[in-house]
């Protein structure tokens, strides 16, 4: 069985042919619907989880370690649901995060330009000039948003297994694309490709955990064995180790916590300046 | 218990076939060990093996070229390919190829028995071993 990733210039398009291809396929559909739970289960506002989603929103009033937190659940949960198979996801930028897993397919939808303009012209009433500089903006806010956070350009075309232009290609026709593809052998799961995936679901687990007291951690799934990476001074080194043993070691599904810790240059300076 | 379930089992690190055999023999299958892949194919050539277990990187001949091989003198038989090195795009063309699974090293020899198991029911053999619907194709 496999999964397919929809990412799109714009959610709505995106959205809709997820939709499709998923009445196509019979898989289930995951979009921003699961957003009210996440926040639910990470205590934290959904305005908020939402707005750590939206590429071009201010970071106003929104701290990195709040919106890090955000992005780990909706991670979480998505991931969660991903192991169950057979499913269309988007909208949660599960394109930047499932990496490396070949039953995953994932596709990048360009929206047609001119109906990205007359939208941007009749929500915005502005001229079709400046609807065409909003819509650069929003691609390079787009870009910016997923090399921050992610460290991978969401725009460019090399992360994906289809591009697929609507300028060129009716959204039924795309469907179709989408639904032959899927059904490659090459994109079908095994042991190997679900094990990947099961170590990326722990590994967000562990993470989310780690992150209610330790923002700067790394975290790498293999099997039950989970290794942590993160900084600390010297001084704070075996306290912060046996720590993050003690919060891992209590996630479902682990039995071994590797801690790995790096001097914290920065901090080191900054206290010795 | 498997019902003379034949498998060849090619890897050129001696230690994978003498662990595995013993596993692979506990559920039942016959299992002929090579390290050679030259004469891992000049057996494949001579019999119809149910189920080929090949390491991916090997000198000379490697996986995916056991694994061709294989699905060119046989429609039949399951190719199971394993290897220290996996990666996405080897996963994705050992699939396209017509492998019936790929492990990444190191496994237990139970990870390989349920795989064994799974090709097993999908030849229409019976093999009694316990397998979760969620742990594999």
């Amino acid at each position: 069985m496999s999964i397919i990733l929809i990412s799109s210039d714009h959610y709505e398009t995106g959205r809709a042919v997820a939709q499709q291809v998923a009445e196509a396929t019979g898989y289930a559909f995951l979009d921003r619907e699961i957003l009210g739970e996440v926040a639910s289960a990470s205590q934290i506002p959904e305005p908020k989880i939402r707005k750590s989603l939206e590429r071009s929103s201010s970071t106003v009033g929104f701290p990195a370690k709040v919106r890090n937190r955000a992005l780990a659940s909706i991670q979480a949960a998505a991931m969660a649901r991903l192991l169950d198979d057979k499913v269309v996801c988007h909208g949660l930028a599960a394109h930047l995060y499932v990496l490396g897993v070949s039953h995953v397919l994932k596709i990048r939808i360009l929206c047609k330009e001119e109906e990205r303009v007359s939208l941007i012209t009749a929500e915005r009433k502005v001229g079709i000039e400046k609807a065409r500089k909003i819509i650069k903006k929003q691609e390079a806010a787009d870009k910016r948003w997923s090399l921050d956070l992610f460290g991978r350009d969401e725009t460019n075309p090399s992360q994906y297994d289809m591009v697929i232009s609507l300028s060129q290609i009716e959204t039924d026709e795309a469907v179709n694309a989408i639904v032959e593809t899927v059904s490659y052998r090459k994109f079908q799961s095994m042991t190997y490709s679900i094990k990947c995936l099961r170590d990326k679901e722990l590994s967000i687990r562990v993470k989310l955990a780690l992150m209610e007291k330790y923002n700067d951690v790394d975290v790498t799934a293999d099997g039950t064995t989970v290794v942590v990476r993160t900084k600390a001074l010297r001084r704070e080194k075996r306290k912060k180790t046996e720590s993050i043993r003690a919060v891992a070691g209590q996630i479902p599904g682990v039995s071994y916590v590797e801690v790995h810790m790096v001097k914290d240059i920065f901090r080191q300076a900054a206290e010795s300046a | 218990m498997a019902e003379g379930l034949e498998v060849l089992l090619l890897d050129d690190e001696p230690i994978v076939g003498k662990r595995l055999k013993p596993a692979l023999a506990k559920i039942g299958c016959n299992v002929e060990v090579f390290e050679d892949p030259k004469k891992a194919l000049e057996r494949i050539d001579q019999k119809e093996f149910d189920i080929v277990v090949t390491d991916i990187r090997m000198d000379e001949v490697d996986g995916l070229q056991v694994l061709e091989h294989v699905r060119q003198s046989s429609e039949r038989t399951k190719v199971i390919m394993i290897t220290g090195y996996a990666m996405m795009a080897v996963a994705r063309e050992a699939m396209e190829k017509g492998a019936f699974d790929f492990i990444a090293k190191p496994f237990k020899p139970d990870d390989l028995r349920k795989v064994i198991a799974k090709a097993a029911k999908a030849l229409g053999s019976n093999i009694q071993f316990e397998i979760s619907e969620t742990d594999g194709p």
